[in-house]
C-alpha cells in the first residue's frame, strides 16, 4: 500500500496532537473556580494566632473566608485547611474561596466559613538563626494534637466573631500532601468534632508513621468520615514511600471497609493542579445531602 | 541555565513546592565503597567525642577518667589521665573544652587543653551531670537526669534550670545556636527548644520523631548527637545512627559499627566530613558527603 504525503504527514502530527491534549498534569481550573457575574463574593480577611498551647511558641498566619449569605443568625458549616494560604491564594492552585462563592450561591454547599491555617513556625530569638519549621511535626504525627489545636484554640478564637457549626457533620477539613494525612488523623481522632475529609495528594507515607493507616482502618470499627482522596500516578517515590501506591491502599482500605469515601486517581505529580480542577466537583461530593443532613441525624436519635 | 528559566523554576517552587520540604535520604550521606573504620580500642566505656579547630577529635573513657585525642596522624593520645569520669565534651570558641565530670560533680573548662591541658577552671560544683553543650557566649548546658533537668551555667558561672520534667540525656546546638535539642533514652522523639537571649529555653517541642527502636529492645536508647551544615541531626541509639532532616523528619538509619552500645557522634578531620562514633570499647570514623563545621570556628 502506498501511503501519500499527506497521510504521512498526519500520521507524524496525530501523536503530537494527542501528546498536547493529554499531556500528564495538564489539569485547568474550570469555571466554577472562577468568580461568576452575579455570584455575591465572601469576605476574606487575615488573622495570626501567636499563643497556641499545643505547639508552645508557635506563630502562624490563618485566614477567615465568610461567605455573603452568612447571616449571622444561622450557625455556619466550618471547613479548615492546612497550607492555608495554598487553598486561598486568589492567584492559586485550587481558589478555594471562588468555589465556595459558587457553590453556596448555587445551593451545592451549605453557608460554610473557611478557615485557613498556615503551620506553625517557632521564629529565632535573634536574627541571622534559622526558625524551626513545625509544619512536619503538626501534620505528619498520628495523635490528636493537631485536632486539639483546631477545637481547643481555633475554632474558639473564629467563634468569637463567627456563629460556627457544633455538628461534626457539618465540619470538613482539606489538605494536601502532610496537610492531606493530617485531615485524615484530624477525622480519625476526633469523629465527634469533623467528618468530612478531603485529601489531596496526601502523605500515606513514612514521614512520621502515616504509611499504617490502611492496614489500620482494615481492623477498626467503622468511624462515621465522609473521605474525598486525590492522587496521581506522577506523584513522589522517595525515602518517606511512594506516594500514588500509598494513596491507593488508602482507598482499598476504605472501600474493603464500604467506607463513604470516593477515590480520584489521576496523572498529576505533587502539586495542588488536579485538586485544584476537581475541587469544584469534590465539594459537591463531599457536601451532599448536606440540606438532609441535621435532619436524618435528629431523625436518627 | 537562563536566569528567567532559574526564576520561573524557583516561582513553581515557591507556588507549589515550598510547604513540601526537601527531602534528605541517606544516598545524600553516605559515599558508596566507604564503611566503619576502627581508630581506637581497649578502652570500658567511650563517650563524650569533640572536635578541635583543627578537626581532631577528643574523646572519654568513662569508667577510666581518661581524655584522650585522635591526633592527624591516627595516633590515640592521653590528654587527661584524672578525668574524674568525664562523660561529656564539647568544644567552643577560642578552642575552649568544656567538660562535665560524673565522678566529680562538676563542670570545668580546659582553656588549652592541646598546649596546656593541666589547666583546668572549674565552673560548676556539686551537680549532677551526663552530657553538655556549649553556646557562643561561653555559657553551657548540661544535662542532669538525676533530678530530671536541664540546667544551663552563664558565662557568669550563674546556675538556671531552664527545663524539667523530662528524663534528659544527650545535649546539642543547632550550628546557628538557636535551638537546642535534648534526647530521652525512653522517647520515641527529641525535643527541641528555642534559645532565648540570655540562654533561658522556650518553645518546648517533640520536633524530631519518630526515633526508631530496633527488634529486641523496649527502649530507643537515644543518647548523643551531632548536626551538619545541612541542618541534618544524628543521633546515637540502639538502632543505630539515625539521621533526621532539618524538619525533625527522621531520614533514615546508618548501621553501627558493631553490635555494641552506640553512645554519641561528632563531625570531624581536617574537612570536618568524617563522622567518629563511640561505639562502647571502640571509637570509629566513616567519611561522608555532608561536613559538618563546629559553629564557633570563623567562617
Amino acid at each position: 500500500m502506498k501511503i501519500s504525503r499527506a497521510l504521512w504527514a498526519q500520521l507524524l502530527v496525530l501523536p503530537v496532537l494527542v501528546s498536547l491534549a493529554h499531556a500528564a498534569d495538564d489539569y485547568q481550573l474550570g469555571p466554577d473556580s472562577q468568580p461568576k457575574e452575579g455570584v455575591p463574593k465572601g469576605e476574606l480577611t487575615k488573622h495570626e494566632w501567636k499563643t497556641s498551647e499545643v505547639y508552645p511558641g508557635t506563630v502562624r498566619d490563618y485566614w477567615v473566608y465568610v461567605p455573603a449569605q452568612y447571616d449571622g443568625e444561622k450557625p455556619a458549616c466550618v471547613m479548615v485547611f492546612q497550607d492555608g494560604w495554598s487553598y486561598c491564594n486568589p492567584k492559586g492552585q485550587v481558589q478555594a474561596t471562588n468555589v465556595f462563592d459558587n457553590l453556596i450561591a448555587s445551593g451545592e454547599m451549605p453557608v460554610t466559613i473557611g478557615i485557613f491555617i498556615n503551620p506553625g513556625v517557632i521564629p529565632p530569638a535573634k536574627s541571622g538563626q534559622n526558625p524551626r519549621k513545625n509544619r512536619s511535626l503538626e501534620y505528619d504525627t498520628l495523635s490528636d494534637d493537631y485536632a486539639r489545636f483546631l477545637i481547643d484554640e481555633i475554632l474558639p478564637e473564629v467563634g468569637k466573631s463567627y456563629k460556627l457549626t457544633d455538628d461534626p457533620n457539618c465540619r470538613a477539613i482539606c489538605g494536601a500532601s502532610s496537610g492531606g494525612i493530617c485531615a485524615w488523623t484530624v477525622a480519625w481522632e476526633r469523629p465527634d468534632a469533623f467528618r468530612k475529609v478531603s485529601s489531596h495528594i496526601g502523605s500515606y507515607t513514612n514521614i512520621r508513621g502515616g504509611h499504617v493507616y490502611p492496614a489500620i482502618i482494615r481492623k477498626t470499627e467503622n468511624k462515621p468520615i465522609r473521605v474525598h482522596l486525590q492522587d496521581g500516578e506522577n506523584d513522589l517515590d522517595n525515602l518517606h514511600g511512594n506516594w500514588p501506591l500509598s494513596n491507593q491502599q488508602m482507598a482499598a482500605a476504605l472501600k474493603f471497609k464500604d467506607y463513604d469515601y470516593k477515590f480520584v486517581f489521576g496523572d498529576g505529580a505533587h502539586n495542588r493542579k488536579h485538586a485544584g480542577a476537581i475541587f469544584p466537583d469534590e465539594m459537591r461530593w463531599l457536601w451532599r445531602g448536606w440540606k438532609n443532613e441535621g435532619k436524618s441525624e435528629k431523625a436518627a436519635e | 541555565m537562563p536566569r528567567s528559566i532559574v526564576l520561573s523554576c524557583l516561582l513553581t517552587l515557591v507556588a507549589t513546592g515550598s510547604a513540601f520540604s526537601q527531602d534528605m535520604p541517606l544516598s545524600d550521606v553516605l559515599i558508596p565503597g566507604e564503611g566503619w573504620e576502627l581508630v581506637s580500642e581497649g578502652h570500658k566505656f567511650t563517650e563524650g567525642p569533640a572536635a578541635d579547630a583543627d578537626g581532631l577529635v577528643y574523646f572519654v573513657d568513662v569508667p577510666n577518667s581518661k581524655i584522650f585525642r585522635i591526633e592527624a596522624d591516627g595516633q590515640v593520645t592521653t590528654v587527661d589521665e584524672n578525668a574524674e569520669r568525664t562523660s561529656g565534651l564539647s568544644f567552643s570558641s577560642g578552642g575552649k573544652l568544656y567538660a562535665c565530670r560524673n565522678g566529680g560533680k562538676k563542670v570545668v573548662v580546659y582553656p588549652d587543653p592541646k598546649n596546656d591541658p593541666a589547666q583546668v577552671k572549674v565552673l560548676a560544683e556539686d551537680v549532677t551531670v551526663n552530657d553538655l553543650v556549649a553556646d557562643r557566649a561561653g555559657g553551657v548546658y548540661f544535662t542532669d537526669p538525676k533530678n530530671s533537668r536541664v540546667v544551663y551555667v552563664d558565662p557568669g558561672q550563674r546556675l538556671h534550670v531552664v527545663a524539667e520534667n523530662l528524663n534528659p540525656n544527650g545535649i546539642t546546638l543547632w550550628s546557628d545556636y538557636g535551638t537546642l535539642v535534648v534526647t530521652e533514652g525512653t522517647e520515641q522523639w527529641l525535643w527541641a527548644f528555642r534559645v532565648e537571649p540570655g540562654g533561658l529555653l522556650s518553645g518546648r517541642g517533640p520536633y524530631y520523631s519518630v526515633v526508631q527502636i530496633p527488634s529486641g529492645e523496649e527502649k530507643t536508647r537515644a543518647d548523643g548527637m551531632a548536626v551538619d551544615d545541612d541542618g541534618r541531626l544524628y543521633l546515637a541509639s540502639a538502632a543505630g545512627l539515625q539521621v533526621f532532616d532539618n524538619t525533625g523528619r527522621y531520614s533514615g538509619t546508618i548501621l553501627k559499627p558493631q553490635d555494641a552500645f552506640l553512645s554519641n557522634v561528632i563531625f570531624g578531620g581536617p574537612k570536618f566530613d568524617t563522622l567518629y562514633v563511640t561505639c562502647q570499647d571502640k571509637v570509629y570514623k566513616r567519611k561522608v558527603q555532608p561536613t559538618g563545621r563546629p559553629a564557633w570556628l570563623p567562617k
